[in-house]
């Protein structure tokens, strides 16, 4: 399991460098090499680290290690075929997590980047109502069940395809330089993990290679099925190159907009989903 | 942090790992049992080996605080 974790840790990573390669090629730039997040983890790894003076140490150290076990678990729980709900419950701990990153440091870049992750947070999470579409249809939250379900009866892409919509919303709103990324935005320098370098930011970008390649793969499974190892592979690529073209033509919202726009998402899956509950119940 | 004590840290995180994994495919222990054990080790085991290899620390300062 510890290399499947390194592996997906590097797929991760290898898909957001190809979705900054992506972004840049658009945008006519040449932009830098689609291994380059890989590079940044192993540079970050090897330079010299130290904590700031204003930094609480115990938070500082202990939340790197949180993220990385966070979404250990969650690598888990989506190989082992387990429930929706525990990925969606560690996404929201990842929230409380990038919220931990910036008071650590006691800078006040870092405070505001975890504070608009709060905000953020109050937005995206609610997006979640999705999976309530899909219990519908298939009855449990078991990511097993779901694809057992989509064997029989086909993607649920298909069948629920709002639902699909917004689970793409929500990684959207995760990847860098989206309409959504107010966290990362560039007026507070790298948003809650300005202070986080050296060792610390390589131990967050494992966090986000991992986080990266879970919620892609989730995606996949959750709304196209069980799929070989390569059409899995092919089918994050995809994903990742549409959410690429997403994030390079689209301006970064504001934080109002931006949480405008995901409750207005939000208010219209509720709506399907009574619609879809109604539907059910008659 | 010393050189030698990352290296321990590492080993101790990779070693905890690999044994719980071998202790699962045993049946020896169950599965929420070898997740929580590798939840645990897998980030002590990156960053200690992280430590390990990282170039000597430097002093700490204080980041901008505002105007």
């Amino acid at each position: 399991m510890i290399a499947q974790l390194i592996l997906a840790t590097f797929t991760g990573l290898l898909l957001l460098g190809i979705h900054r390669k992506v972004i840049a090629r658009i945008q006519r730039r040449p932009g830098p090499p689609v291994w380059q997040e890989i590079l940044h983890m192993l540079k970050f790894s090897f330079k010299s680290t130290w904590i700031p003076a204003t930094a609480s140490t115990v938070l500082f150290r202990g939340v790197v290690l949180v993220a990385i076990g966070i979404w250990t678990a969650a690598f888990f729980v989506l190989l082992t075929g387990g429930s929706l709900l525990v990925i969606f419950g560690i996404y929201m701990l990842h929230k409380i997590v990038e919220h931990g990153f910036g008071l650590s440091s006691g800078s006040p870049y870092g405070k505001f980047g975890g504070v608009r992750s709060v905000i953020s947070a109050a937005s995206e999470i609610p997006l979640f109502v999705s999976v309530a579409a899909i219990a519908i249809f298939t009855r449990s939250f078991d990511i097993s069940d779901i694809v057992a379900y989509q064997t029989v009866h086909g993607p649920l892409m298909f069948i629920a395809f709002p639902a699909a919509v917004a689970m793409y919303i929500v990684i959207l709103s995760k990847m860098p330089f989206g309409p959504f990324s107010i966290v990362e935005s560039k007026e507070l320098v790298s948003g809650y993990k300005t202070e986080h370098f050296g060792v610390w930011r390589a131990g967050l970008e494992v966090c986000n290679g991992l986080k990266t390649t879970v919620l892609l793969a989730t995606f996949l499974m959750v709304f196209v099925g069980q799929l070989p190892i390569l059409w899995l592979a092919a089918g994050m690529l995809v994903l990742v190159v549409s959410l690429s073209f997403a994030c390079a033509l689209t301006p970064m919202l504001s934080p109002f907009d931006s949480v405008t726009v995901q409750t207005l998402v939000t208010g219209l899956m509720l709506c399907y989903g009574a619609i879809l509950f109604i539907g059910v119940m008659a | 942090m010393k050189r030698r004590n990352a290296a321990w840290i590492a080993m101790v995180g990779v070693s905890a790992g690999i044994t719980a994994g071998i202790l699962n495919m045993l049946g020896i222990l169950p599965l929420w049992l070898y997740a929580a054990v590798l939840v645990l080790s897998f980030p002590v085991f990156i960053i200690g080996l992280y430590l390990w290899w990282m170039a000597e620390g430097g002093k700490e300062d204080i980041p901008f605080i505002g105007y």
